[in-house]
């Protein structure tokens, strides 16, 4: 299973390579409450499908597993109202993982 | 390059073209293969599935790492029915295979490009798109959402250096076209300004032309072959 610490630590990974690709334009340090997705976000609608894609990359190379980061597989998320925050995101990496197992 | 329905008819014909010039070739269809050429890999898939078509291409971006061009040539074409006689059960699979099939396909590919910064995707819709022909109305709704996403993923991903555009062929001798009846085959023959079938030949050629380096900048287009639109 993803422990949350590694989950955030991958997140921040992928932040960072998306500021060095130019993706966003300024370095991002998340916390639990760091928008990804709805008003307040530093990605644009680019910027977070490309978080997104690093990051179901990463995950599968972390775990060696074959997953998918599906958002309406997130618990309460909205697809017409669409919210995500890294709390979120990292809760259903590591729940995501657990799955699999 | 990735492409998709290569068990027989234009994806077959694709398949083999570019394998003989050195491409490695990820094709699938959702039968057995009938391509055994090195270089060639064949996966069973029903790209209507989004889960096998999201299993297959991480596949092959597992074996292979990158995906420089995306050939998403899957379709049928059913027998030509008047709409006001056309049934779901032809609607649907329709639907499902050519518009959600070539969705799911280019949405997956899409992300794997993503990450490399870089590549194709070519989209088959069709030359019923712009004649109107009695007769075709799903086939030809279904090849119009083709051409609408893929000019949509074009504006989306051309940040990213990925470029996607439609080839739109008139006629090529396939079971698939026959399969339209001779009667809209000949009347649609009629309506061509190039009044022949196409060779696979000839289809390669564009997507050789979308794909190469030198068409960084042509995105969001679409090729009409044999008709002018």
């Amino acid at each position: 299973m993803l422990s949350e610490e590694r989950a955030y630590q991958l997140i921040q990974d992928t932040m960072t390579s998306l500021r060095r690709s130019g993706l966003v334009n300024e370095e991002v340090t998340i916390g639990r409450d760091t928008v990804l997705l709805g008003p307040g976000s530093p990605l644009d609608s680019l910027a977070f499908v490309t978080l997104i894609a690093d990051l179901e990359d990463r995950l599968n190379r972390e775990t060696g597993q074959d997953l998918s980061l599906v958002l309406d597989e997130i618990q309460g998320f909205n697809l017409n109202v669409p919210h995500l925050s890294v709390d979120i995101l990292s809760k259903y990496m590591m729940n995501l993982t657990t799955r699999k197992q | 390059m990735v492409i998709t329905a290569t068990r027989t008819g234009i994806g077959r014909g694709v398949a083999e073209h570019f394998v003989k010039r050195g491409y490695l070739v990820a094709g699938c269809s959702r039968g057995a293969a009938t391509l055994e050429l090195d270089g060639y890999h064949h996966t069973r898939v029903d790209v209507g599935d989004e889960d096998q078509v999201r299993k297959w291409v991480r596949s092959v971006h597992n074996a292979y790492q990158h995906i420089e061009v995306l050939v998403c040539n899957a379709g049928l074409a059913p027998a030509a029915l008047l709409m006001a006689m056309t049934p779901g059960k032809v609607l649907e699979p329709l639907l499902r295979t050519n518009v959600s099939g070539t969705y799911y396909v280019c949405r997956e590919v899409a992300k794997v490009m993503i990450l490399q910064r870089s590549g194709r995707i070519i989209t088959l819709s069709s030359m019923a798109v712009g004649l109107h022909e009695e007769g075709t109305s799903a086939y030809s709704a279904s090849k119009s959402a083709v051409v609408e996403m893929t000019k949509i993923l074009a504006k989306e991903l051309a940040p990213l250096g990925i470029t996607s555009n439609v080839i739109a062929p008139s006629m090529v001798k396939t079971e698939a076209l026959e399969a339209l009846g001779q009667g809209v085959i000949a009347r649609a023959l009629q309506k061509l300004t190039i009044k022949r079938t196409l060779t696979i030949e000839e289809i390669c050629n564009v997507i050789s032309f979308f794909a190469a380096p030198d068409s960084a900048c042509i995105t969001g287009q679409v090729i009409h072959m044999g008709l002018v639109v």
